[in-house]
């Protein structure tokens, strides 16, 4: 019985026939050349693993689905271009992919005037099913608010009062802080912020904020600088000793792309999200979860991470909505989107919640230790579900009606 | 408010400005090694050198090989800073004598666009060889910790730092100034016509002085790989700081770019602490100053702008 047998919810033939007829054809967009590629080559390894375990269990109604694959080199307008060519020429039945907000939002608003739907997958941002969501547009993923969140909640279970950030200024690490910091404030009401420090995106010289926080008088800082700023961030303040004085949380520093290259230089005691799936009390919770990495590991040959769970359940959830559906139409998809629905996946059950299309899976949260091989990993990992920690249903339609205010 | 909040404290604490200053020279240093290349480059074949950011990165990315195919030993890290600028220097030369010097004598536009397409060639080279992953070089043992300054703590690297580039800038000096050699770039930047006419070969000297800023430039990726993550996108990352250090001090002028990366450098880590909102902005409205003030760059020559 295969994997794909367990993760299809839709009741399918006992031996499943390979897909036949007309592939379902799903224009895919994303940034595949530059810094983005080393998230996007997992995702995308990911959503084709997805794809062929559809495609061998007989398809979505029959029919093979199919990915189209364009590059928007983080670019929106080139993402809009490519939308537009796959639309209009290749005639795909769906839009999806981004990885930078910027693109995600711009390929949303298309999708809007071209009353084509469209699958957001690795983009975070919360504004694309929220302040900027509308009916054309689903998000596959979880987004900032839901992380953050975690995060805040599990840095509200210490003593620290006296709270710093340092975050790239930008829409991103904007966003980060201000849902991190209001959620925060909600649980540890005598919390106050004592510094605040908005590098460049891209910053390669962090020493002048470094000294800042060292003389800030905090307990603690988040970090949301993801990627190599997050390495180039965490190497110079080691030697400054910033960590022994000032605990240190970050929204992104487990994730594999930074922890394997710090090596020996990985923050210790760091508490951050992450998909631990090497984790005993992971795999203990998600009996099929080792199978599932085994099995990208065969594809891929690199271990899993975040990004390729995430072009995997990209996949399945853009399949069961077309399968809900029982077509290919576009609003019977999204009617398909608005009575929403759940799935299980080896790393526990994701909702596609219908009055905003916005995914919510588990999340999980963790402290950066040695493991016995002198390899930084993520340990005593702590589960919760996004929809203990969303904002809700009302909470989301004020925030529609406040933007659709302020655009006026 | 913020500002003042953070002023307060750092303004009664003079060992954390004595450790901003040592960081704000680190970071000089560095930016000089990165600059004074293209300066150089500039000085004598009128190249901007667009491609050097890519010279720096492919400088970062040898260190991380050979790093990872030597033996864990403590000679390992020296060899290869060694080596890794001479693979560099290597590919300037290979570039320089297969396609700059073609077009040498022709409008200064193609240069840009070649020098730009070079940009995206090594780029994509690199994401080719190296794959996307973000990659690291760890500090060697003997530098991997900090220093006790000013009863703060001092990172033990960026000390070899400010040894190492002000080492580098004498023996420049040294050798533009006491070499024949020198004196032949000296007077390249001159008057390279008048230079040829004298039975100079000028094409090989051309050639020698873009290798030896393809060679500075991997030298200052190399010493820069143990300080940040070695990942696409550290070309642009530095070409844009490069460019704005060797316009204020001078194309052509290598005290030039000595004095100005020290200012970009102290600039950058005190714009943060004073002006946390527009410290990005300060290092352009500096170069906007130089520029209306002295249009040539510090000290550049007017004739050059």
């Amino acid at each position: 019985m295969s994997l794909a047998g367990v993760a299809l919810i839709a009741g399918g033939s006992a031996a499943p026939a390979a897909a036949q007829g007309k592939p379902i054809r799903i224009g895919e967009i994303n940034s595949y050349s530059g810094l983005a590629t080393v998230y996007t080559f997992p995702y995308k390894e990911g959503l084709l693993m997805a794809a062929k375990e559809i495609n061998d269990a007989g398809g979505v109604l029959g029919r093979p689905i199919e990915f189209v694959f364009r590059d928007d080199k983080l670019k929106p307008d080139e993402a809009v271009k490519a939308a537009r060519e796959l639309v209009g020429q290749e005639k795909v039945d769906f839009l999806a992919g981004c990885i930078s907000s910027g693109v995600g939002l711009a390929i949303s608003a298309y999708a809007k005037d071209a009353k084509t739907l469209y699958f957001a997958t690795h983009c975070q941002t919360s504004r694309l099913t929220w302040d900027d969501g509308h009916r054309y547009v689903a998000h596959t993923t979880n987004n900032v608010n839901q992380y953050v969140r975690a995060l805040a909640k599990k840095a509200s279970t210490f003593p620290y009062a006296k709270w710093a950030h340092i975050s790239p200024d930008y829409e991103y690490g904007h966003n980060v802080w201000d849902e991190f910091i209001a959620y925060l404030k909600q649980l540890k009401p005598d919390v106050q912020v004592t510094q605040q420090n908005w590098p460049k995106l891209g910053e390669t010289d962090h020493s002048a904020y470094i000294t800042s926080l060292l003389q800030s008088g905090s307990d603690a800082f988040l970090s949301s600088v993801w990627g190599a700023q997050e390495i180039a961030f965490v190497k110079q303040a080691r030697p400054f000793g910033l960590f022994d004085k000032v605990r240190y949380f970050s929204a992104s520093v487990g994730n594999p792309d930074e922890l394997d290259p710090l090596g020996k230089e990985a923050p210790i005691g760091a508490i951050t999200p992450g998909f631990a799936w090497y984790d005993e009390g992971m795999q203990q919770r998600h009996p099929k979860l080792s199978e599932w990495v085994k099995k990208y590991e065969a594809q891929a040959k690199k271990e899993p991470t975040l990004g390729a769970s995430w072009g995997y359940a990209s996949a399945y959830i853009i399949a069961e909505a077309i399968k809900r559906a029982k077509s290919t139409d576009t609003d019977k998809v999204i009617g398909a989107l608005d009575e929403g629905y759940e799935m299980q996946f080896p790393w526990g059950k994701v909702i596609m919640r219908g009055c905003d299309h916005q995914a919510i899976p588990p999340q999980w949260v963790g402290k950066v230790k040695m493991n016995a091989q002198g390899k930084p990993v993520l340990a005593e990992v702590e589960e919760h579900h996004g929809q203990e920690l969303i904002r809700s249903c009302e909470e989301v339609a004020k925030i529609r009606l406040t933007a659709a205010g302020q655009k006026k | 408010m913020h500002a003042i909040a953070n002023l307060f404290p750092w303004i009664t604490n003079g060992s954390l400005i004595m450790i901003q200053v040592m960081s704000g020279l680190a970071v000089g240093m560095f930016l000089f090694l990165v600059s004074v290349g293209m300066s150089l480059i500039f000085g004598v074949t009128r190249i901007v050198n667009l491609a050097h950011g890519s010279f720096y990165m492919v400088g970062a990315y040898l260190m991380v090989t050979l790093v990872g195919i030597l033996p864990e030993r403590p000679w390992a890290f020296w060899l290869a800073l060694c080596v890794a600028p001479l693979g560099v220097a290597l590919l300037g030369g290979v570039i320089e004598m297969t396609l700059l010097r073609r077009i040498y004598h022709r409008d200064p536009l193609m240069q840009l666009i070649l020098t730009f397409g070079l940009i995206l060639v090594i780029g994509t080279l690199v994401l080719l060889l190296w794959g996307p992953d973000n990659k690291s070089v760890q500090r060697p043992e003997s530098l991997a910790g900090s220093v006790r300054l000013f009863g703060q703590f001092f990172p033990s690297y960026y000390v070899l730092v400010l040894v190492l580039a002000p080492l580098v800038a004498v023996s420049m000096w040294l050798v533009f100034y006491r070499t024949r050699w020198g004196m032949l770039i000296r007077a390249a930047t001159v008057d390279r016509e008048m230079l040829g006419a004298l039975g100079v070969n000028v094409a090989a000297l051309y050639t020698q002085v873009f290798v030896f800023g393809s060679w500075l430039a991997g030298l200052a990726g190399a010493l820069a790989a143990p300080t940040v993550a070695v990942a696409l996108g550290m070309d642009s990352d530095v070409l844009t700081n490069a460019f704005v250090v060797v316009v204020i001090g001078g194309l052509g002028s290598f005290a030039g770019s000595f004095i100005s990366a020290i200012m970009v450098g102290l600039l950058q880590s005190f714009g943060i602490l004073i002006f946390p909102a527009i410290s990005i902005v300060l290092l352009f409205a500096l170069m906007a100053v130089v520029l209306i003030v002295r249009p040539w760059g510090l000290l550049g020559r007017p004739e050059d702008h």
